[in-house]
């Protein structure tokens, strides 16, 4: 990934601190999963997201496309610990295995999302999974801001991009 | 026991939440993916409990939880189940009738604290109780 300059918008760090600090926490208390190294937030120009990348949008003052990406060994590992004890019956592996990919996201973002600018309250979409990994290029006056976590099972990949009126659903832009 | 409806987009929750109501000695009457389904399952089953939550496509928990309060007189039973916490989301469904909250992620022991908060008898119903002899006995 190419990185421009390290200016962020102040907003979209004070947005990103808590869900990075989220991240972790969630990870390491409630998935029992140690992070070994964060990354620093970065401003690529254009951004790989993963297979298994759950995209949640915010609305209110702050209008934001928030995505975590979730390695395949990872993720398999969050659905060994979060379904432990529990019974799936004839539920189908790979929606258990989405739906696990989302309720984790919803989760840390949900918990985590706050509004550093007005005090308003932010409300965030439903969860959405993207099936397939692609790449998108900056344009226009969009931003991207991101940041990797590093797990004995793989990689999370969390990404902002903004603004949100730029995008239409699954992260395709929009005609301008 | 309880009869309860769960209502949740998500089918890791779904499944979660079915475990632990078994594991507290309850019984799933229902399950629904969005608000519709909930209010027309609410009309049909008339259950003791629901759990909403409150982030769904379609309709979402916060317009089912008004429109079952209407239709049950603000007698129905309705716990909020809500990975965004902030004031303002949480508030407006306490006043349109929600009986309680559970901030995701769920658990057992969070989910029989909020049911033993609108249904006593079922407070803690896991803990044995001690009567004075029984302390005797500990301290002894």
């Amino acid at each position: 990934m190419n990185d421009e300059s390290k200016v962020i918008h102040t907003y979209t760090k004070d947005i990103l601190h808590p869900i990075i600090k989220r991240v972790k926490t969630y990870l390491e208390e409630e998935m029992n999963i140690d992070v070994f190294n964060t990354s620093d937030i970065t401003c690529p120009k254009n951004i790989h997201l993963k297979k298994n990348t759950v995209m949640i949008g915010t609305s209110g003052s702050i209008k934001l496309i928030i995505t975590l990406g979730f390695d395949e060994v990872l993720l398999n590992k969050l659905v060994e610990v979060f379904m432990e004890g529990e019974d799936i019956g004839d539920c189908d592996i790979e929606e258990v295995t989405n739906s696990i990919a989302c309720e984790v996201t919803n989760t840390i973002i949900g918990n985590a999302i706050d509004n550093p600018v007005d005090s308003s309250d932010i409300y965030i979409t439903p969860p959405v999974l993207i099936y397939e990994a692609k790449t998108l290029n900056k344009y226009k006056d969009s931003k991207f801001a991101f940041v990797t976590f590093i797990t004995k099972y793989g990689e999370i990949e969390l990404t902002a991009v903004g603004p949100k009126e730029q995008f239409e659903n699954e992260l395709e832009f929009k005609d301008q | 026991m309880l009869n309860v409806l769960v209502v949740d987009d998500s089918l890791a929750i779904r499944i979660k939440m079915k475990g632990f109501l078994k594991k507290l000695g309850h019984d799933i009457v229902r399950e629904a993916k969005e608000g519709k389904e909930a209010i027309q399952l609410y009309k049909e089953y008339a259950p003791d409990l629901i759990t909403m939550d409150i982030s769904m496509p379609g309709m979402n928990g916060v317009d089912a939880l008004k429109e079952i309060m209407e239709i049950s007189n603000r007698e129905a039973n309705v716990i909020m189940i809500t990975a965004n916490g902030q004031d303002g989301i949480v508030k407006d469904a306490l006043k349109l009738g929600a009986k309680g909250y559970i901030l995701k992620p769920i658990s057992k022991e969070k989910l029989q604290d909020s049911i033993g908060q609108i249904f006593p008898e079922y407070f803690c119903s896991d803990n044995v109780l001690l009567d004075d002899n029984d302390l005797d006995d500990i301290f002894v």
